[in-house]
């Protein structure tokens, strides 16, 4: 039940907004947000599985850009941990495998295979931030809104919305589903696959009837196949020219992390 | 089964992101020329189901353990194998943009791996020839496990390919692929049984939800043509992301001096090396080891600076705003 509720509250948190009233204006462009997380990526990615320490360089854009946003750069490492599992579960296999030495702490000699599976995680854990600041600033609505403009097929985007719109709608339906069998199973809490089979049948058919509830709606309201935008607020012109400046800065640093010279210590 | 950033090289990210938004626009064409005009909300809705039915674990028998179903085959029984992995993409690019599960740019790479491997691979090509009009329960359980486990199998597959050719686990390949193929074996077998558990269910319950009985022979053809297609490109595409060559830079500099590191020379720089020598805080130190340590730290001094000065704006906006 807990895995239910984490997701309905990380899609409630997400409908009032990650970045709060804090987040200057020409920090919330949705398309330079975009364009410097892709970029981020890339170059991040780029970076060698040896060199630790440049990986490392690369914390300074979540750091300082979530706290730009007000988002609280504790916040986004916290929920980035929950790339973990996959990436150790991979990684681990590194230091088995990998014995050759890559550096001795007194007298204590660390192979390549541990500086890689180190490197591994700093990897996962900084794009993870990457994503989750981006969507943070943005919102999903809004990035599904830009997604029409790159020419992004139309079915595509139009029920990425409608299948976010109805994802808590559908949680808390199960949730509920969950609730009446809890109440009613005298603390058995393993499912027999029968007991699934019949629960998640029920629901499925439950969605299907929701569907066609929604459509007729749509119908109603005169859906043509794609769903309407509204336009938005809108950065005026100044907003949009420091968007662009930030971004080029958060570029030109990034090209630098990747390619300067490491630093001695 | 969802791959992070952190295990993918960016050549190989591209390649599976090209090859996905392929097969995304392919699907895209194809369930625009549907008659079904309810597509659009029952796709949605029935990709929020799958999302809401992954949240429940159920008993694998005799295993002792649990697991949740990924929605491939389950989907696709439904929509059609087009429209079922535009829905499971779909749920992808919800679960890596809102809860962080699977990376931004591995995103093509799971696209692939598990909504193009059941909805694309293993439904026409093992769920279809399998299963036949008014077929009995155990058919349909027979099929929904061997679909599902191909299916599973194929994504296992794609995640150590992937992940080899991005040079990131010093794992030898033959015995990554064992141990992942073993893993997602069991794995296959119970969302095999869970698949067809529902669908027997539905099949029970409401028959003509079922998609599969009409539109199995007229998707194989198309589906088996665009992943040959999608094959092709992925094959060529990694061998070209997979090249050992040096890149442009190296390639000039080697080209030039006969060597890609150059040697330094000049008073400026050996000035600058020996004064960065007399500044460096942990001089005795291998230069990897206090390199991590000096950029941990730095980090972490960055994080402080960064935390202080949004609490000062925090406080600064606050009150004025109480000004007000």
């Amino acid at each position: 039940m807990s895995k239910i509720d984490n997701a309905i509250g990380t899609l409630n948190a997400m409908e009032r907004g990650g970045a709060t009233e804090f987040c200057p204006r020409f920090a919330s462009s949705t398309r330079a947000n975009m364009l410097v997380t892709l970029i981020y990526l890339c170059l991040l990615l780029s970076v060698p599985l040896q060199d630790t320490q440049r990986l490392l360089w690369f914390a300074a854009y979540p750091i300082v850009w979530a706290s730009v946003v007000g988002v609280g750069y504790g916040t986004i490492l916290r929920r980035s941990l929950y790339v973990l599992p996959i990436i150790i579960f991979i990684g681990i296999f590194n230091p088995l495998f990998d014995h050759e030495s890559a550096f001795i702490v007194h007298g204590i000699v660390i192979s390549r295979g541990w500086l890689s599976f180190v490197s591994i995680i700093i990897r996962g854990m900084l794009s993870a931030q990457a994503v989750i600041l981006l969507i943070g600033i943005c919102g999903f609505a809004d990035i599904c809104r830009q997604m029409r403009t790159l020419r992004i097929p139309t079915f595509l985007t139009t029920q990425l919305l409608l299948l976010y719109r109805y994802l808590s709608v559908l949680l808390d339906e199960l949730r509920t589903m969950l609730r009446a069998r809890a109440a009613r199973c005298y603390g058995r809490k393993n499912m027999s696959l029968k007991l699934w089979g019949d629960m998640a049948g029920q629901l499925f058919l439950r969605s299907v009837d929701r569907a066609q509830r929604i459509h007729q709606a749509m119908l109603a309201r005169g859906f043509d196949g794609v769903m309407p935008s509204y336009s938005h607020a809108g950065h005026s012109g100044s907003h949009g020219i420091w968007a662009i400046i930030c971004s080029a800065i958060w570029i030109a640093l990034f090209v630098a992390l990747r390619w300067a010279p490491a630093i001695d210590f | 089964m969802h791959m992070s950033d952190g295990l993918i090289s960016t050549p190989v990210a591209a390649v599976a992101a090209v090859a996905a938004a392929t097969l995304i626009a392919i699907s895209g064409a194809k369930v625009k020329q549907s008659t079904r005009s309810d597509l659009v909300p029952l796709t949605a809705v029935l990709g929020a189901f799958i999302f809401a039915a992954q949240m429940v674990n159920f008993s694998i028998p005799g295993t002792g353990s649990s697991g949740h179903i990924i929605g491939g085959i389950l989907l696709s029984a439904f929509l059609g194998p087009w429209a079922a992995f535009l829905a499971l993409s779909s749920v992808l690019i919800i679960q890596c943009l809102i809860f962080a599960d699977g990376g931004l740019l591995a995103l093509g790479c799971n696209i692939i791996n598990m909504a193009a491997m059941s909805c694309l691979v293993a439904y026409p090509l093992v769920f279809c020839p399998i299963i036949r009009k008014n077929a009995s329960v155990g058919r349909l359980l027979c099929a929904s496990i061997l679909s599902c486990t191909v299916a599973l199998e194929a994504g296992a597959i794609m995640v150590v390919a992937e992940t080899k050719l991005s040079g990131v686990t010093a794992l030898p390949f033959s015995r990554f692929l064992l141990l992942m193929t073993a893993i997602h074996l069991a794995i296959g077998i119970g969302e095999g049984l869970a698949t067809g558990a529902v669908l027997a269910f539905v099949r029970r319950t409401r028959p003509t939800l079922l998609s599969h009985e009409e539109s199995m022979t007229r998707t194989s053809k198309g589906a088996i043509i665009a992943l040959a297609i999608a094959a092709v490109a992925i094959g060529g595409g990694l061998s070209f992301a997979a090249s050992s060559d040096p890149d442009g830079l190296e390639w000039s500099i080697e080209k030039t001096a006969g060597t890609n590191e150059l040697p330094t020379t000049g008073t400026a720089a050996t000035t600058a090396q020996k004064l960065q020598s007399s500044t460096a805080a942990m001089p005795d130190y291998d230069h990897t080891l206090s390199g991590i340590i000096g950029a941990t730290i730095s980090m972490l001094a960055l994080w402080g600076i960064c935390s202080l000065l949004a609490h000062k704006r925090a406080v600064l906006t606050k009150t004025h705003q109480n000004g007000k």
